[in-house]
């Protein structure tokens, strides 16, 4: 997956780190901004809350 | 010796040297594709183990801090020479996520203060300690009952299961100070007037009786007891007349720690109220400096 990735990243090395780099650090962004944020009130652990 | 195939070209084939491979073989890119995938998964989780302890924490401070500078705004904007009778608290009209007080609980170090928000929803209690609507306002007979986060989101309650009997829950509002003291835990009740009671900090505190008899400092509930925060903690209907109620502050929050399988509940009563003297501003209680 991640080879497959590699080789189809345009551009010289130092280009393809780059480019590597800010798809990590995409990826991690929407992890933080959309999906944790999201997903975090289903999960059982943190209700504080009696009903 | 073995060596761990990474997944790269074949160093050197043992088998058949002279014939590498013409394209990889399909039965290992399947496998090194799944392999990669569980990599992934696990630094996925990782990552949220970091969100959910670190990311919301720094999310709720900002929060709590805009809570808390509004708040000071608001208590501030007013004349300071205002008539006596003015000066009763309103917290009428509250709207949800809006902060109302401050609680500090000089036990837990002399920062601890956090804005208390009006309502319990998710929204809210990420500022937050949250009030539970509906039920009573600080100083007011009944039971003002707060939740908050244990972990993550700024976790105001984190260290509430080590809160002891007669450690002081100190509320603030506009115009008064309210202490509450933690109630006798359920191993202290017997022989309290003789035991812990003589603590000169434990002044005001004792097991209470009437209706209220049973009632601990600490217990740990089931999420669907919902009857923790009623005036009368534990009973649904048998609500008393105002002048009869106790004046009680409930703590509640999630047990155990990352877990939501059930409820840590910390009960405390009031023992004294502090007016602010509009002339000092700035002036503390005395219980605020019981920090050991």
């Amino acid at each position: 997956m991640y080879g497959w990735i590699w080789r189809h990243l345009p551009g010289p090395t130092a280009v393809r780190v780059l480019t590597a780099v800010v798809l990590v650090a995409g990826v991690i962004a929407l992890l933080m901004l959309v999906v944790f944020p999201w997903v975090e009130p289903k999960l059982p652990f943190n209700q504080v809350t009696t009903q | 010796m073995t060596t761990l195939d990474t997944g790269g070209p074949p160093a050197g084939d043992l088998d058949s040297p002279d014939e590498p491979p013409a394209r990889p073989d399909r039965v290992r890119t399947v496998v090194r594709g799944i392999g990669e995938l569980l990599i992934t998964a696990g630094l996925v989780v990782l990552l949220f183990v970091v969100y959910e302890v670190y990311v919301t924490d720094i999310v709720s401070a900002g929060k709590q801090r805009e809570a808390t500078s509004q708040l000071d705004t608001e208590w501030n904007d007013e004349a300071p020479a205002a008539p006596e009778q003015q000066r009763v608290e309103r917290f009428d009209g509250l709207g949800e996520g809006a902060g109302f007080a401050k609680m500090h609980i000089p036990s837990f170090g002399a920062d601890y203060s956090f804005t208390i928000i009006e309502g319990t929803t998710e929204r809210s209690l990420e500022i937050g300690p949250g009030h539970y609507k509906g039920t009573a306002y600080p100083g007011e007979p009944g039971n003002f009952a707060v939740a908050g986060h244990r972990v993550g989101k700024g976790a105001p309650f984190n260290d509430i299961d080590l809160l002891g009997s007669c450690d002081a829950i100190v509320v603030e509002t506009r115009f008064n100070w309210f202490v509450y003291r933690m109630l006798p835990k359920k191993d202290e009740v017997d022989g309290w007037a003789a035991g812990k009671g003589t603590d000169p900090r434990c002044q005001g505190v004792a097991p209470l009786g009437g209706p209220y008899t049973g009632l601990v400092g600490q217990q740990i509930v089931n999420p669907s007891q919902g009857t923790v925060i009623a005036p009368i903690p534990g009973q649904a209907g048998g609500a008393p007349s105002i002048g009869e109620r106790a004046t009680l502050m409930t703590l509640t929050t999630c047990h155990p720690r990352f877990s939501d399988r059930q409820r840590l509940i910390v009960h405390a009563v009031l023992v004294k109220q502090w007016a602010k003297d509009p002339t000092k501003p700035g002036e503390t209680p005395p219980e605020l400096k019981e920090t050991s």
